[in-house]
């Protein structure tokens, strides 16, 4: 499956190049860069002539040093910050903000702290209109997927960082975006949660194949979950590589952990970002 | 309840109790006219709320207060509000009330008599200008702390501005609101008698005064006693509602400085 392509030409038509599964292209980036006013008459570069195309379904991680503009592109495509220059497409229309076709999952989770875990997950629905017999089913439903079954009642200061972010993933889960843009979700989780989260995270993109762009400085997670790693570099922030992720699905970690093929990949990017100035 | 927690619940009893006799032993020890003992000051609070004109004159008081603080609030609570989100709205009100910040309202009390006459009107406004300035402030702070990924994370589910400040930023920044209202409610009580002292027409402040000129001393501390009794019984009562309101953001050993 054609996932991800490099534009030389922005105004070329993305089409699938090998045609197995042709997928329509779900996100654009079209030389899209990113200038900000720092003190002074300064300015500095986070993004500089990005250009991308992120097939419908696909499993994209964005993985690059701090500072790099990693997380900006991210929010470029969840509307939330508008690009100096280029334009971002999602479903072939110009972003020119957030929309609930696509969800944010954020490494400080974000969530409603005044409102109970079952709350938090009805609250998009309820915005949209839902009825709320409506909303709080489906809730309930989601709560189970993400493994808080029994937990509706909690407030968010009495749940641990990884139940936090199991509830952030389900709120956003709940109006059923087409894209899930994940901000280094499990960043501040520690490493056992870390990898039961990427688990349950891979069994819900199995069931949903939902378009994911998940965004993480590690390049083990990168490899684990995705299909795609595209690989930056920063001073101005830029696409250094693109790797296709050719490893067989569903994954099981404690394979891959012995698979050669995983492995190399880590090694190889790990080269890519060492080989420049860059550092992680 | 263990006896710890008897105790913990009756220590406020205890402190003013405490009080009430080391007054007692003062005034009996000085023993000047103009300071009467706890007990007689005690013994004429019964005479002041059983007299109909004083009880109208503090239910008066308290009635202005209610309105000035009311009032106060819904405009405060919007202004620091879009205080915290919107610069521009931020940059105008900034600096007027950093001048606005250190005048004591009571010291304007002369100057809006002399336009607005002695009347509620005049009490009111004060009442108002003091409360104002804590819960501008603090809801703006609360305002300016929200997350802004809890805003965009709104914004992704379809929530309009208005929205996301109505349904977002004031739920969000309640806590801190909640506290600039408390101190807000305590500034009512004093902006409140200090209105009545300048303006002696009606008011427990007016009652507190007129026993000062008449050299009634048990009177002037029988009401300084029901004046106190009222701030404490209204901060306890708005702590309780506090409480009940901010649970989810409370530390669940925390001690708060209130009555409850």
């Amino acid at each position: 499956m054609q996932v991800v392509s490099l534009r030389s030409d922005a105004h070329a038509e993305s089409e699938p190049l090998s045609g197995r599964k042709p997928a329509s292209a779900m996100i654009e980036i079209d030389h899209v860069s990113q200038r900000f006013q720092t003190s002074g008459k300064q300015s500095h570069l986070a993004l500089s002539d990005i250009n991308l195309t992120i097939d419908d379904g696909a499993f994209v991680s964005i993985l690059g040093p701090s500072g790099c503009g990693k997380s900006t592109l991210l929010y470029i495509v969840g509307g939330f910050v508008q690009p100096t220059d280029g334009v971002a497409k999602v479903k072939g229309k110009a972003i020119t903000g957030p929309g609930p076709d696509r969800g944010p999952v954020f490494q400080e989770f974000a969530l409603f702290p005044w409102k109970n875990v079952l709350g938090n997950v009805m609250y998009g629905l309820r915005q949209q209109g839902v009825k709320k017999a409506e909303a709080e089913a489906r809730g309930r439903k989601l709560l189970e997927m993400v493994g808080l079954k029994g937990y509706e009642n909690f407030y968010p200061k009495e749940l641990s960082g990884g139940m936090k972010q199991r509830v952030a993933i389900a709120r956003t889960l709940a109006y059923d975006p087409a894209v899930l843009l994940m901000d280094e979700p499990f960043g501040a989780l520690d490493a056992h949660t870390r990898t039961r989260l990427q688990n349950d995270l891979l069994d819900i993109w199995d069931r949903q194949r939902k378009t994911v762009l998940f965004v993480t400085h590690s390049v083990e997670e990168a490899v684990y979950l995705s299909d795609k790693v595209i690989v930056m570099s920063r001073s101005p922030g830029s696409i250094k590589e693109i790797v296709d992720i050719d490893l067989p699905r569903p994954r099981k970690r404690a394979d891959l952990l012995l698979d050669a093929r995983f492995q190399k990949y880590i090694v190889d990017i790990e080269k890519m970002i060492d080989d420049g100035k860059d550092h992680l | 309840m263990t006896a710890r927690g008897v105790l913990k619940t009756l220590s406020p009893l205890f402190a003013c109790i405490g009080l009430l006799c080391v007054w007692q032993i003062a005034s009996l020890r000085l023993d000047t006219e103009s300071f009467p003992t706890a007990l007689e000051a005690i013994k004429a609070i019964p005479s002041i709320l059983g007299d109909k004109g004083s009880l109208l004159n503090i239910l008066d008081s308290i009635r202005r207060m209610a309105i000035g603080l009311v009032l106060a609030v819904m405009f405060s609570i919007p202004l620091g509000l879009l205080m915290g989100r919107i610069k521009a709205v931020a940059a105008f009100f900034n600096p007027l009330m950093m001048i606005i910040y250190p005048v004591p309202k009571a010291a304007l009390m002369p100057i809006i008599m002399l336009w607005m006459g002695v009347g509620d009107v005049s009490k009111i406004l004060v009442i108002f200008l003091g409360v104002s300035l804590p819960i501008i402030y603090h809801a703006f702070q609360g305002s300016k702390a929200v997350e802004e990924k809890m805003l965009w994370s709104g914004a992704a589910m379809g929530m309009s501005a208005p929205m996301r400040m109505l349904r977002i930023v004031l739920p969000a920044a309640l806590p801190e609101i909640l506290t600039g209202c408390r101190t807000g409610l305590v500034l009512a009580l004093i902006t409140m008698i200090t209105s009545e002292m300048i303006a002696r027409q009606s008011g427990a402040g007016n009652i507190l005064f007129n026993s000062l000129d008449m050299a009634q001393y048990d009177t002037v501390f029988a009401m300084i006693l029901i004046i106190g009794a009222m701030g404490i019984v209204f901060d306890a009562a708005f702590e309780k509602l506090r409480l009940s309101l901010v649970r989810w953001s409370q530390p669940r050993d925390d001690m708060p400085l209130s009555f409850t």
